[in-house]
């Protein structure tokens, strides 16, 4: 279980940039977690509600969107990976695995190299201000 | 009041990717060449580096990084083949990270050294998503662990440059098939080499060690 680390970081960030822009209060939190990270979006919200106690982002909720795998091939392929390939090799045991193991290119049938599908990204945060014009929005 | 969107696209991952990169390139730089070798808790990895530190030492200048929960137990070992070796204490952390190694780099004389062995926790998760800076990630898993350990755990297997299979010899006591293992490791990644070892089996070690030091010349050509 590493997500309390991940969590302080994640925290560090949004306070540093929420901060940074004259925030009173963090709205909203949302990340772009990969299905492939070993990293669960729970867990992760659960340790950033405990580190945030007491600090303007403690009432924040998270926004979790999930980044479906992507491959990139020698032949050139580049695009998703094959979903129904994945439902037709049906007694796999985890979704996990299941990506895993679909990822040949669909085009030259060759391993393919995984492209997306393991990042975690802090992607915005919604903050609340006081003023209009305190620090200008970018 | 009024509410703002901040963009932020800061990648997690990408951060620790980034110090992983320096690391690599310090490394680089005093010729080093340096291996991550993750795997189980108990599947042998002190030992293997052990018996890679014992025939490799006459030869390179060897350094090592402990990384535990505890470092220092690990430590101790390395200690005693006359290594220096630094204990990266992760505390509750699961995994090492290029922070970690980072720090880890600044205690080792690089310009003595030829070859830093990194032991990563023990753990087959948490370890995948954090590059340190190593030229070569090796994954070992010991018999004991049950043969269906290696589907278990797709994408450490995926990601790693060598695979290790240990304590084959009690594969029969443990009514474990390490040929069954081997193909699921090659089902999930087709070229990566497979090593079956023992630590009573001379010649299965000397396959490990022959691979580090492919890896070492290669580095000193550069």
């Amino acid at each position: 279980m590493h997500e309390f680390s991940i969590a302080c970081e994640i925290f560090d960030q949004v306070m540093n940039t929420a901060t940074a822009h004259g925030a009173t209060e963090v709205k909203h939190v949302t990340l772009q977690v990969g299905r492939l990270a070993h990293t669960n979006p729970e867990q992760l919200e659960f340790c950033f509600k405990v580190i945030s106690e007491g600090s303007i982002a403690e009432d924040a909720d998270f926004v979790i969107e999930m980044v479906p795998p992507s491959l990139e091939c020698e032949c050139g392929y580049r695009g998703d990976v094959n979903e129904s390939q994945i439902r037709e090799s049906g007694e796999l045991k985890s979704e996990l695995l299941a990506y895993v193991a679909a990822m040949e290119c669909p085009i030259c049938r060759k391993p393919a190299h995984l492209e997306g599908g393991r990042e975690l990204i802090i992607k915005n945060i919604e903050i609340e201000t006081k003023d209009e014009d305190l620090t200008a929005d970018r | 009041m009024l509410m703002h969107v901040i963009h932020m696209e800061h990648d997690v991952f990408k951060a620790n990717d980034k110090i992983a990169e320096k690391n690599k390139k310090k490394l680089d730089k005093h010729q080093v060449f340096s291996v991550n070798v993750m795997g189980a808790i108990g599947s042998g990895k002190t030992t293997l580096i052990e018996e890679a530190i014992k025939q490799l030492k006459e030869k390179y200048k060897i350094a090592v990084i402990a990384g535990d929960v505890i470092a220092e137990m690990d430590a101790s070992r390395f200690r005693k083949l006359g290594v220096p070796t630094i204990p990266a204490n992760t505390g509750k952390e699961c995994h090492l990270d290029a922070k970690l190694v980072e720090k880890a780099l600044n205690e080792i004389d690089l310009e003595n050294t030829d070859l830093l062995m990194i032991e990563n926790v023990g753990n087959l998760i948490c370890p995948v998503d954090f590059k340190l800076g190593e030229h070569l990630r090796v994954v070992i898993v010991s018999v004991t662990e049950g043969d269906d350990i290696i589907l278990k755990h797709p994408m450490i297997f995926k990601t790693s440059e060598l695979a290790i299979i240990n304590k084959v010899d009690i594969a029969h006591a443990v009514d474990v098939n390490a040929e069954k293992m081997r193909e699921d490791i090659l089902s999930l990644n087709p070229d990566v080499p497979v090593i079956l070892t023992s630590k009573h089996d001379w010649e299965s070690l000397e396959t490990w060690i022959s691979f580090i030091e492919l890896g070492l010349k290669k580095a000193q050509k550069k």
